[in-house]
């Protein structure tokens, strides 16, 4: 793997492919009004019930189906307020409205990763420079190597259980993304800057801590064990479920990463073409495209990460269509097969490059 | 007008508490102020933590293109002066969308009515007139504005009482209010409109009249008598100079009195309300425009074209900015008024107290921000 080949595309068909896909974004959010704000109001809703149903369960009920019913439901309404409600409200999909509890900058979600750090680790930093290698720290959260270009040290012997320690706790890593621990360490982020973000990390973390591992099983008295372990459990499956659907978007095989001094006089068009050639889909059904939060359309969302993200459904075959119509490579597969290529590339960059080649 | 604690009423008082209580982080990380706000409102439609809402009692057909929507507010209400207007909020087509309607009621009434004239086009005057049905909830402000009569001292010998069209609004409140003090001075009730089918509340000035001996009511009638300009008016009302006077209607018009006034020199109060002249054409992109940015208090003047983020920055302002191409939301913020164009569609809007991105939008008139 190394870095992308600049699709082979003339300056003017650069232009001509901004236009179409500009056309895509102008007819679809030409259409955006009550339609998609029921949808989220629906979601809000669901995930409230999913929420109420869950705890009531975890605190109430008797024997360990209804433990395993109440962590789903808890599991549920913690995924649905991630995935399709925060994430997408927090990109400003339905800052449109005017409804103050639908607000970007002032969303804050269930999860140990404060709002506001996300706002910037994700919303400036990994959408701006989205495969940029060096400047996207999405690319492999500062943690993997996934990539030849990036150099390999011996920690990165111990990858695979990197992997998996991120995967079991992915709450806390992108809550502590943010922070950019490895740049504080070498001076490159002056202790002003790094305390207030590690502050919020903390807090945010006490905040959760208290309520999923202290009130709430204070207040099931004798049930505490129960309800703590079904929290826990409930935040486990939480964690393991995004991180799937996140690694699934931009580790899988075949998508490109970019370098900073070919991006530098990108015009929109070139950010269509990164973007593009920098995401990959998965395929499913309705139920599951609102599962992943609509990320299962990782390129429409990164095309359009303000358009509110059920729309990507409609908008995907335009894309496809024109993407092979400008020999653009659309990464799309069904969940298990697009997994199994991240599984792939973080074993295989497991090991050091020269292990690789015949000597 | 702010309202303190004390003053208001137990349930009022008690919801501001609560949502004190619930803005704390780690009860909001439990429990959403959202969250409680769409209980009560299943609950009850007029339930609510912080908000006016105001239920649709009754609708009057005034005349084919005004109509009269007689609203019941709840326990958030903290009441109005004569002749305030509210903002009105509604969801149309996913969007709350906000304008301001004068009330037509007297300040001290427990209902109010805002009258209202159907704009061809208009997007809230139309929705008022064609999905607004008796039960149903409007969010609304709290009374705001300045065109009232005196409170704390003696109401002026005569008045004059002048409006045009849909301007009538906030007038026939004054009136109402100078009725229900039986106000015993000399005051005169002006009204312009296009024809008689225009004419509204005729029995109810026949009625007022009855029982006010100073009251007199003149209508102008523009078809028949042509438009009331300065000549005209002081044909109508010969002792203008000694009237106190209270004004409302089209902008250009109300520009005219107001010419009269100054040249003249009266000494007479003139009060007027204005209702804002449509939309504004905008200016060429790269016009200078004045911005006033609310929270930081200052107030600058653009150079050229470059988004609102640039301009501001030049201003020595720092506001919060990430990508600054449009993608990140960083530099989001609400503009209060004004007309901005963005950058990355070519669109123009001039909707108050809408979220722009300061990275890609550039102000075509003269705006406010929250910034
Ligand atoms: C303090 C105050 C008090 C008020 N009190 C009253 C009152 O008591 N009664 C009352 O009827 N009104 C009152 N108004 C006016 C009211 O706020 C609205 O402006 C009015 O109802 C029109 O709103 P709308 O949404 O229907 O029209 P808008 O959609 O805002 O449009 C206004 C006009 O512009 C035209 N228009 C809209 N968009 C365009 C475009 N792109 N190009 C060309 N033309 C366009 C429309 O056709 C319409 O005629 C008051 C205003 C203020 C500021
Ligand atoms: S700075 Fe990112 S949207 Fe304006």
């Amino acid at each position: 793997m190394s870095f992308a080949t600049p699709p082979k595309l003339s300056r003017a068909q650069v232009a001509e492919f901004q236009k179409e896909v500009d056309a895509i974004r102008n007819e679809a959010m030409s259409r955006v009004g009550q339609a998609d704000v029921d949808h989220m109001r629906r979601m809000i809703h669901i995930c409230r019930g999913s929420e109420v149903a869950g705890r009531a369960l975890l605190h109430f009920g008797v024997g360990p189906l209804s433990w395993a019913a109440g962590v789903m439901a808890l599991a549920n309404a913690k995924i649905l307020d991630n995935m399709e409600i925060g994430h997408n409200v927090m990109h400003g999909q339905y800052d449109w409205t005017g409804d103050p509890a639908l607000n970007s900058q002032s969303f804050e979600w269930d999860i140990a990763c404060d709002g506001e750090a996300w706002r910037h680790s994700h919303n400036v930093v990994h959408h701006t420079y989205t495969n940029i290698l060096g400047k996207d720290r999405d690319l492999g959260y500062s943690l993997l190597r996934l990539t030849d270009e990036q150099r390999w040290k011996p920690r990165h012997w111990l990858q695979p259980f990197a992997n998996l320690g991120l995967a079991l706790g992915f709450q806390y890593g992108i809550g502590s993304h943010d922070l950019e621990l490895g740049r504080y360490k070498h001076g490159a982020i002056s202790r002003e800057v790094f305390k207030p973000r590690l502050d919020a990390f903390l807090g945010k973390i006490k905040r959760q801590w208290l309520k999923d591992y202290l009130l709430f099983p204070a207040l099931a008295m004798w049930s505490a064990p129960r309800v703590l372990a079904g929290n826990f459990a409930a935040n486990l499956t939480r964690n393991l479920w995004t991180y799937t659907v996140i690694f699934c978007g931009h580790f899988t095989e075949g998508v490109a990463i970019y370098r900073e001094e070919d991006t530098r006089n990108e015009t929109r068009g070139d950010w269509y073409i990164r973007q593009i050639t920098g995401s990959s889909n998965l395929e499913g059904g309705r139920l599951f495209h609102i599962m992943t939060g609509h990320l299962s359309h990782q390129i429409e969302h990164h095309l359009f990460p303000d358009m509110p993200s059920h729309r990507y459904v409609e908008v995907a075959p335009k894309i496809q269509a024109l993407c092979q119509r400008y020999g653009l490579h659309y990464n799309t597969g069904s969940l298990f097969s697009q997994f199994a290529t991240v599984m792939k590339r973080i074993f295989v960059h497991t090991l050091p490059p020269r292990a690789l080649s015949p000597v | 007008m702010t309202v303190t604690h004390n003053t208001l009423k137990p349930w009022p008082r008690l919801a501001s508490q609560l949502v004190h209580t619930l803005e704390r982080p780690w009860l909001s990380a439990i429990v959403r102020k959202s969250a409680v706000e769409d209980t009560l409102n299943a609950l009850h439609p007029l339930l609510s933590l912080d908000t006016v809402k105001a239920r649709v009692v009754h609708i009057t057909h005034e005349s084919p293109t005004v109509r009269s929507f007689i609203l019941e507010p709840n326990a958030h209400w903290q009441g109005a002066r004569s002749g305030q207007f509210v903002r009105v909020q509604a969801e149309i087509n996913g969007r709350r969308t906000e304008r301001a309607y004068s009330l037509s009621s007297r300040g001290g009434a427990q209902r109010l009515a805002l009258t209202i004239k159907r704009k061809e086009g208009g997007l809230m005057s139309n929705f008022m007139h064609q999905q607004l049905r008796v039960g149903s909830v409007l969010t609304v402000s709290q009374a705001e504005g300045e065109f009232v009569l005196p409170a704390n001292e003696p109401l002026p010998g005569k008045i004059l009482l002048l409006s045009a069209g849909s301007g009538v609004s906030p007038v026939m409140a004054l009136m109402r209010e100078l009725h229900e003090q039986e106000y015993a001075g000399d005051v005169c009730f002006l009204h312009v409109c296009r024809d008689a089918s225009e004419q509204i509340w005729v029995d109810e000035m026949l009625l007022i009249g009855a029982q006010m001996p100073g009251l007199t009511v003149v209508t102008h009638l523009t078809a028949t008598q042509g438009r009331l300009d300065a000549q005209a008016l002081l044909a109508t009302v010969p002792d203008l100079a000694e009237r106190a006077t209270w004004l409302c209607g089209p902008a250009a018009w109300m520009d005219q009195v107001h010419a009269l006034w100054a040249e003249k020199g009266y000494a007479s109060t003139l009060t007027s309300e204005r209702f804002g002249g449509g939309p504004t054409v905008p200016a060429d992109a790269g016009t200078p425009v004045s911005v006033v940015c609310e929270r930081s208090a200052t107030q600058f003047m653009t150079e050229g074209a470059q988004p609102l983020l640039v301009q501001a920055e030049r201003a020595g302002l720092a506001p919060k900015h990430g990508c600054r191409i449009g993608i990140c939301r960083s530099c989001q913020c609400t503009k209060k008024s004004g007309t901005v164009e963005n950058l990355l569609t070519g669109e123009i809007s001039s909707a108050p107290n809408e979220e722009i991105r300061l990275c890609i939008s550039t102000a075509r008139s003269d705006v406010t921000l929250a910034l």
